[in-house]
């Protein structure tokens, strides 16, 4: 009458097929070799992307003018949500299938250090292509070993959106370029109410304080390719950040912070108008066109000198595409200005042209409610530092979350973490 | 063997080759590649290189995250796992008596089961917060509450109490056997002069060790693979405070391109598990009852 007895060998088989789904998740079969997809015809193209329905439009819209242009082309639009698009692509790769053209960001070099995505200095010269002409500063921003593995597609500098009304409320002039730290955080302490208001989001995220640390000379990987963190620049700009939480009191704690709703981040805190101050990128303007606050943005204030992370991504070439030329062709469109216009018509992005970026349609966006300052990303452009994209981008970012979760907690001071970053760093990033 | 068997042989490897192909080409094959993985450096791009057993001294000797992982997840699964058993067998206990609306009580109680563990998990993000729901109730009962998610010591047992809302699962099943264990033992054992307690202890639970084994088994292996929570609401911070096992496998083969490494990572996992269903099998033998072992 019982049915539920179970045998040894039946628990036992439980137990290995239970063990097995963790292997499924990384022992995949090595087929390398089986590449035999009927990609034959000349220019047909894989391209595959991260983000959301805007980002897919935005794409789509772009590659739809290069086919009408090079009827002979096609492309083939993969969008994959940002959260899987790197575990997707390798996968891709791995099996042989991998896209002609990708979108890369921050960790390009792991890709172009395992040879995974071809250089494309020679084919960019032999298509006219200038880099610098058409993108300046950050032509070769995704360059390895003297080698440019791919065209800059978006691109647009962290920039400071305040809150207009709180700003004038309390008669404080305008952020600027040329505001310093002090004048920074003596408006922040002006903007701060106790418990309900603070005057900045806070810079807990690496973009933003990777910004301050090279405004004040220091420097994450040093010139010869080694982790520099635990020198008195670094440590001095990490200890602002943190002071502006703990000592000031005018950048919400992680407390405070978890007590606004799940997830809640500087970007919605701003939104609610809790903090008058919050530096991000570009896509925060999307996320306020909604909002009932009064805003603008202005340029990053500034160190000893002046300098700001800069976010975007960049088209690359893989291996495993059957027709580089054809695929740099299309790139060389997708990034002309006729394509890129597309990239702020949807309000997606900072397109990477220059040309574009200059231009009313730019300045002045059609979907844009009220006029907004943006001329800022064309003024901070000049001022982008060079941001270290090694190949072990992302383990990198995990010695950091690891080593500063204390420190954003106030309970470490910034030379004890970094100290300690510094020595775990220097097991993963090897010069070269 | 006549030409009937033969047929039936013939016609039982066909209607099981489904599986057999699927366990073969899906199951076995990438178990025995990883085998070799876990002795490669492999970045799955570039070719593997054979390094022996280095990644397996390196993960025991060197990798202070590794450790870190291993006890965390002891520490969840050693906690989650009775803890779940115990709910569940006093949740299932309640639903058996006779009180009104026991059916919605039923569905009430299985109900968290159902929720995706993405929407549980955002929800408990809320709940846990400094000044959320949690700690409004324990702050009524005069003790200040701890910012769960954000402190070393309490990331862990905030993902315990995630695990303990999922407990419906096993008092279903609970529940199923108790309504199997025949009356006449408890109407002898009342004759007998037993009360509710000690019918409880001598009667029900003996009689159900068969399902509290069989949730023990597969709960310990659940705890031992827990992800999504820990992915979900703290991606194994403050300092890997909250990473387990499989977290950081995928991590490692997902995020940091060592394959290899990731392989030698779940063998290790495959390993603990085994070890610890093992033991569970040697001491089944003096606590689980069968009804049919009985001579």
């Amino acid at each position: 009458m019982d049915g539920t007895q179970l045998s040894r060998r039946g628990f036992l088989g439980m137990g290995l097929a239970a063990g097995v789904i963790t292997l499924t998740a990384c022992g995949s079969d090595s087929d390398d070799k089986g590449s035999s997809s009927g990609n034959a015809t000349a220019a047909s193209l894989v391209m595959t992307v991260w983000g959301g329905e805007n980002d897919k439009t935005t794409y789509q819209k772009r590659i739809d003018l290069l086919v009408k242009k090079f009827p002979e082309l096609k492309v083939t639009l993969q969008l994959i949500p940002s959260d899987g698009y790197a575990q997707k692509v390798q996968t891709m790769i791995a099996g042989g299938k991998g896209p002609d053209i990708m979108q890369v960001a921050e960790s390009v070099n792991v890709y172009s250090s395992k040879n995974q995505i071809q250089p494309l200095d020679e084919l960019a010269s032999k298509a006219g292509l200038d880099l610098e002409k058409r993108f300046g500063s950050i032509g070769k921003l995704y360059s390895y070993q003297d080698k440019v593995y791919a065209i800059p597609d978006r691109s647009g500098a962290m920039i400071v959106f305040y809150n207009k009304a709180l700003f004038e409320a309390k008669g404080i002039k305008p952020p600027t370029a040329d505001w310093t730290w002090d004048d920074a955080l003596s408006a922040f302490k002006e903007l701060t109410v106790p418990g309900k208001q603070w005057g900045y989001a806070g810079s807990g995220w690496w973009a933003q304080w990777w910004s301050f640390v090279y405004q004040n000379g220091g420097k994450i990987i040093d010139d010869s390719g080694r982790p520099a963190v635990a020198t008195d620049e670094v440590i001095e700009a990490l200890q602002w950040s943190g002071d502006l939480i703990f000592k000031h009191g005018v950048v919400p704690t992680q407390k405070q912070y978890a007590d606004m709703g799940a997830d809640v981040g500087g970007d919605q805190a701003f939104a609610n108008g809790k903090v008058a101050v919050n530096t991000t990128g570009f896509w925060g303007i999307s996320g306020l066109t909604k909002s009932a606050i009064d805003w603008d943005i202005a340029p990053l204030w500034r160190g000893k000198e002046q300098a700001v992370t800069a976010f975007g991504s960049g088209l690359a070439i893989s291996r495993t595409a059957k027709n580089p030329e054809a695929a740099l062709k299309a790139i060389d469109f997708l990034t002309s200005p006729e394509a890129q216009q597309q990239i702020i018509a949807t309000g997606q992005d900072v397109p990477a042209n220059i040309e574009v970026q200059k231009s009313d349609a730019f300045l002045k966006p059609a979907w844009m409610t009220k006029p907004v300052n943006m001329n800022v990303f064309g003024e901070s452009s000049d001022f982008v530092y060079r941001a270290p994209f090694i190949p072990t981008w992302n383990e990198m970012q995990k010695a950091f979350e690891d080593g500063l979760a204390d420190f954003w907690l106030g309970k470490q001071d910034a030379r004890t973490a970094l100290t300690a970053i510094q020595k775990r760093l220097e097991s993963i990033v090897k010069p070269g | 063997m006549s030409r009937l068997r033969r047929r039936e042989a013939m016609w039982f490897y066909l209607f099981a080759s489904p599986w057999i192909i699927g366990f073969v080409v899906f199951l076995l094959g990438p178990m025995v590649a990883s085998i070799y993985f876990s002795l490669t450096d492999w970045d799955s791009f570039t070719p593997p290189k054979f390094v022996g057993l280095e990644n397996y001294t390196r993960l025991l000797t060197e990798d202070p995250v590794f450790w870190k992982a291993l006890w965390n997840t002891f520490y969840y699964a050693a906690i989650s796992v009775p803890l779940g058993l115990g709910i569940g067998l006093w949740l299932a206990n309640l639903l058996n008596k006779q009180v009104r609306v026991r059916k919605v009580f039923r569905t009430l109680i299985y109900l968290p089961t159902l929720v995706p563990l993405v929407a549980t998990a955002m929800i408990f993000k809320m709940v846990l917060a400094p000044s959320g729901p949690l700690n409004d109730v324990l702050g009524v009962a005069g003790i200040p509450g701890p910012s769960w998610l954000l402190e070393a010591i309490w990331v862990k047992p905030a993902l315990v109490l995630l695990s303990v809302w999922g407990a419906g699962g096993a008092t279903v099943l609970l529940l199923a056997a108790m309504k199997g264990i025949p009356r006449e033992l408890y109407e002898a054992a009342e004759v007998d002069g037993a009360g509710s307690v000690r019918q409880f202890w001598s009667i029900t639970v003996p009689q159900l060790t068969p399902i509290i084994f069989f949730n023990l088994i597969m709960g310990l292996i659940g705890a031992f693979q827990v992800f999504s929570q820990v992915y979900i609401l703290t991606k194994g911070g403050p300092n890997n405070a909250s990473q387990m096992m499989v977290p950081m496998l995928f991590d490692e083969a997902f995020s940091f391109y060592h394959m290899g490494y990731a392989s030698a990572l779940s063998w290790l996992l495959f390993a603990v598990i085994l070890v610890f269903t093992l033991l569970a099998f040697r001491t089944a033998r003096r606590w689980v009852f069968y009804e049919t072992e009985v001579n």
